[in-house]
């Protein structure tokens, strides 16, 4: 046993999907660091939001070594080119925010200056269509992406999926991957009383889990973090009103299955569609302030497209973080940690964005360095902060006046980091630069043009070549995206051309 | 509904040196309906942007897009290539290490969703298993072949990148020629007086014999004074003589020409040692602190001294003030260690044209550039302040405090062995890697890389054997690539080894 005791003992508690992925990363890359061991209770329900994931998800499944037709088989997942935001701007108004980028920079500056442009000779056709992802999801079409610079590398694609279902795959990897699962509720936090770090966890039935390092994936109860160590949390409720959301998945009322997700703007705040292979995962994600619960669900199961296949049920969150996700020797995953609503999917990336953050910085010695946590956390707020900035964008970048939460939501001050941003693009079109985080200049320009919020002014050299020039370069380009969708097959067919990708035909495709 | 904004009509650069040239050209390239006035005041010896012989492969792509020709650089301006720096003495007596250029990137990141959409670690740059199987450039500066891949074509060459070395004056030459063929207005004489415009900028500058040239902008070519951008900014200056210990530089008189893949860079007991190659002549330059004298400085540099420079090194906090735009020397002064001035130089004026004001100048956009040039004046400055902070080089310099961002970089690369992303840097991941185990830093062991370490190594290893073979195989001799297969000048020493 000479060498287990140089492995540092992980125990994570929570049996959710920030847990489950978490004990099955760091069991899978980093076995000869580490023993995981989990702790989980039947009787505390799974949240289970982030249906909808982001590219960056591949990379982890990928990592792990999984086979990506037997994960979508298992999580019944569906390809996602995107996200169609309907009513955001104002009532009536689509567009669709691409796992891709729109055009291409000519003579050093941004498509959509000379997007822009056109638009303002008139001839310029929507945004969207200058987007390969864009028109495949238009079209629900699909097919993976070329490895290669050309415009079929101009996207890229995430899952829909089950995430009730998608824990439960990762608890059976991770278990196969050495996990040690322990059924129990906690009772008790034992801690050194010199350092204050935890020590061990004690279950109701007596059993004490000792360990090194803690990972505390209990979801909002943040029993490690926020109960035990009293972490501050920063809260951005004035920035993110939403608070709850009500959920019901339905059936499929088509054939076809959209190959992305749809958020559609609601009186306060907005509903999801996220198909998968066997149903659609509707959700209400609304203020309580501005809605209540029993209005949301009436709402919610009003709006579903298929018939209803369970009682809608409440989710309860508060958006925010805590000032630091890693403390004394206890790291936050996922929700205990911090929460943003999931407008733009990214749950799950940011629990996997800090999972893959603690397996750089895990501690190599005996005792965890106070550097290793400063670093840990600074790149976990940054993350978190860019998220923010964008989620509120969507709220704040409106015309709407038809409730007192679109007129909230539109009139507030935002985060001067945000204001900064927006009078950036106001006054030049322009974008801040960076390289670190999620979401770059083509996330920021779709939102922001698809809301109506266009610039006061462009970059001026877009006006230099010859308009019809410029109109036939544009026309070609939609052409050839045309072509190119136009020789993807049916996200359906797509589907179903590899079985192994299929659930069972019970729970399956809609024929 | 967004309308194009009014674009610049005049734009006036101040320096007729090397940056003031190619700035002058990307403007009327960028520009086509905007006259361009370059006053060409003579550079400053201690320009080390604007007498660069030499930069880092940003320019490579920079001239590309610019329409510079490297070919007519090799031609004309005495070009050669440079794939390596090697490190003598840095980690230790009788170290050597070397740094090759190119980010070698990681498949994912090819694509141009991965480039475009972001998000994840950029962090990753940590040990690769292959890391001890050397470099393309390595082999291929070591074997003395080399030849820049054709580009129409997939070769075992393309993932090799180089840094380009000229003759300086015959390289400001062939932008002459470039900038004359657009039209870029040259009014030789110096800048007597300016009129501010109210609006914390420059109406007009004067120039004797001229009379007062008025300009939407103004570009501060001029070297370390930065005689424009002082008007409207004043003394603002961030001061780097804390981090970074040398103070003066001795350069010799250039001597035997050399065709050398790559350069050297020698840490001495006065201070350090570099050596350029080049068709023209080796260039040797001595950089050390306050703790030498001239005499004992002159006594370490090998060959005749020609110059001696003063520096005080450091950057201005706002490089775009009002109207004015300090490019080169007048943004950030430093020594040349590295080569990092004309490439700094080159990706601020990229930032520049990125983010190319109209008429109206738009306070934000000034803000945003500001911030992106700063970051990129620090990054240079930290790779620098890496070299400092080698008990080698401490030994040599003295102790010097530590920016706090290169501290953070040098524990979280020989503790943890990753080196932490930097918006802006100079150099990718991989690069600033390779230059972190040339100066002699160890690399900590990452978490991951401990695991599978000897499959994946030993896997990695058999394929970059592969890769080299391929690459050798492919290369002609260095000097056969240069001479167009003509038969050798007999000035060039034959010898590629210094």
């Amino acid at each position: 046993m000479g060498e287990a005791r140089t492995r540092q003992r992980v125990v994570v508690l929570g049996g959710g999907t920030a847990g489950w992925m978490t004990a099955a990363g760091l069991a899978s890359l980093l076995p000869h660091l580490c023993t995981v061991d989990l702790i989980e209770s039947e009787d505390i329900g799974i949240v289970g939001v982030g249906e909808a994931t982001l590219p960056h998800i591949r990379g982890f499944v990928e990592k792990l070594g999984i086979d990506e037709a037997a994960f979508m088989k298992a999580t019944h997942a569906t390809f996602k080119l995107g996200i169609d935001f309907r009513d955001f701007g104002s009532i009536g108004t689509s567009y669709i925010h691409p796992f891709g980028s729109f055009g291409e920079e000519v003579a050093g500056i941004g498509f959509h200056h000379y997007w822009l442009e056109m638009q303002r000779q008139g001839r310029a056709a929507d945004l969207g269509e200058y987007s390969l992802a864009v028109c495949a999801a238009r079209a629900n079409r699909f097919a993976p992406p070329a490895q290669d610079s050309s415009l079929a590398s101009t996207y890229g694609y995430a899952y829909q999926f089950d995430a009730t279902l998608f824990g439960p795959f990762m608890r059976e990897f991770g278990c196969g991957k050495g996990v040690r699962r322990h059924e129990g509720l906690v009772v008790e936090v034992e801690r050194d009383p010199a350092s204050g770090d935890v020590t061990a966890l004690v279950l109701k039935d007596g059993r004490r889990i000792e360990g090194d390092l803690f990972i505390d994936c209990s979801g909002f109860r943040s029993l490690l973090l926020g109960q035990t160590l009293g972490e501050e949390w920063e809260d951005w409720t004035h920035w993110l009103p939403c608070d709850r959301a009500a959920a019901m998945p339905c059936t499929h009322q088509t054939a076809d299955i959209r190959p992305y997700t749809t958020a559609t703007a609601m009186p306060a705040g907005w509903r999801w569609q996220i198909p998968l292979q066997h149903r659609m995962g509707n959700g209400y994600v609304f203020s309580s302030a501005h809605l209540s619960e029993d209005a949301a669900c009436e709402a919610l199961v009003a709006a579903a497209e298929g018939t209803p296949l369970a009682d809608p049920r409440i989710l309860k969150f508060r958006p925010g973080r805590r000032k630091r996700s890693w403390s004394h020797n206890v790291i936050g995953v996922g929700l205990a940690s911090g929460f943003l609503e999931p407008l733009e999917s990214t749950s799950i990336y940011l629990a996997q964005m800090a999972i893959t953050y603690l397996i750089e910085l895990f501690p190599d010695g005996a005792a965890i360095d106070p550097r290793d946590r400063d670093e840990f956390n600074r790149l976990v707020d940054m993350e978190y902060d860019r998220v923010r900035d964008f989620l509120i964008l969507h709220y704040h970048a409106t015309t709407r006046d038809d409730s007192d939460f679109w007129n909230h939501v539109r009139t507030m001050q935002v985060p001067d980091s945000l204001a900064a941003k927006l009078e950036l693009w106001r006054r030049t079109g322009r974008i801040e630069k960076y390289s670190d985080g999620l979401f770059y200049d083509a996330s920021w320009i779709a939102v922001y043009v698809g809301q109506g919020l266009l610039p006061k002014g462009h970059d001026g050299r877009a006006a230099l070549p010859d308009p019809a020039k410029l109109a036939t370069a544009l026309d070609r380009l939609r052409q050839e995206i045309g072509t190119h969708v136009s020789a993807m097959p049916n996200h359906v067919a797509y589907l179903k051309a590899e079985r192994g990708r299929l659930a069972p035909v019970d729970a399956g495709v809609a024929a | 509904m967004s309308a194009p904004r009014e674009r610049l009509r005049r734009v006036c650069v101040v320096g007729g040196g090397q940056v003031g040239v190619i700035a002058a050209v990307a403007l009327r390239r960028a520009l086509p309906d905007c006259q361009v006035i370059v006053i060409g005041t003579p550079a400053d010896p201690g320009a080390y942007a604007d007498r660069a012989p030499t930069a880092l492969p940003f320019t490579n792509r920079f001239h590309e897009q610019l329409g510079i020709d490297e070919q007519a650089i090799v031609a004309r301006a005495g070009g050669s290539h440079r794939l390596l720096a090697r490190y003598l003495g840095w980690g230790g007596p009788g170290s050597v290490g070397a740094m090759a250029y190119g980010a070698q990137l990681d498949a994912q990141w090819r694509t141009r969703f991965a480039r475009e959409w972001g998000g994840g670690s950029r962090n990753a740059a940590g040990t690769d298993p292959a890391a001890g199987a050397g470099s393309l450039a390595e082999v291929l500066a070591n074997a003395g072949r080399f030849a820049v891949p054709p580009g129409d074509r997939a070769t075992p060459l393309d993932m090799v990148e180089h840094g380009l070395r000229w003759n300086s004056p015959a390289y400001r030459d062939l932008l002459i020629t470039a900038a004359a063929a657009r039209q870029v207005v040259h009014i030789p004489g110096i800048v007597a007086s300016a009129e501010r415009d109210g609006e914390g900028g420059l109406a007009s500058i004067t120039v004797p014999g001229q009379g007062a040239i008025e300009a939407d902008l103004f570009i501060d070519c001029n070297g370390p004074a930065g005689s424009l951008i002082a008007l409207v900014a004043g003394d603002e200056w961030e001061d780097w003589h804390s981090y970074l210990p040398v103070r003066h530089l001795f350069h010799a008189r250039p001597g035997q020409p050399l065709l050398a893949l790559e350069d050297r860079c020698t840490l001495l007991p006065q201070g350090w040692l570099a050596a350029l190659a080049g068709r023209d002549g080796l260039q040797l330059t001595l950089g050390f602190g306050d703790k030498v004298t001239e005499a004992e400085a002159r006594t370490a540099l090998p060959g005749q001294p020609e110059a001696l420079v003063e520096i005080v090194q450091g950057c201005r906090p706002n490089s775009w003030v009002g109207n004015v735009v300090a490019l080169g020397d007048a943004a950030a002064w430093f020594e040349p260690l590295g080569h990092l001035n004309l490439d700094l130089a080159h990706r601020q004026l990229a930032a520049l044209l990125d983010l190319l004001p109209g008429r109206e100048i738009e306070p934000l956009e000034r803000a945003e550039y500001n911030r992106r040039t700063l970051l990129m004046a620090h990054g240079a400055r930290d790779v620098l302040a890496l070299h400092y902070a080698t008990p080698a080089a401490r030994a040599v310099f003295g102790e010097m405090p530590l920016p706090g961002s290169v501290a953070h970089t040098l524990d979280q690369f020989t503790r943890r062995g990753r080196v932490p992303f930097h918006e802006e840097a100079p150099f990718a991941g991989a690069e600033q890697t390779a230059l972190l185990l040339a100066l002699g830093y160890s690399s900590g062991s990452s978490p991951q890389a401990s695991g599978n370490e000897p499959r994946e190594a030993a896997a990695a290893r058999r394929e970059f054997d592969q890769r080299a073979s391929a690459a050798l195989a492919f290369a002609p001799p260095y000097r056969d690539f240069i001479t167009g297969g003509a038969a050798a000048s007999s000035s060039i020493a034959a010898d590629l080894q210094y």
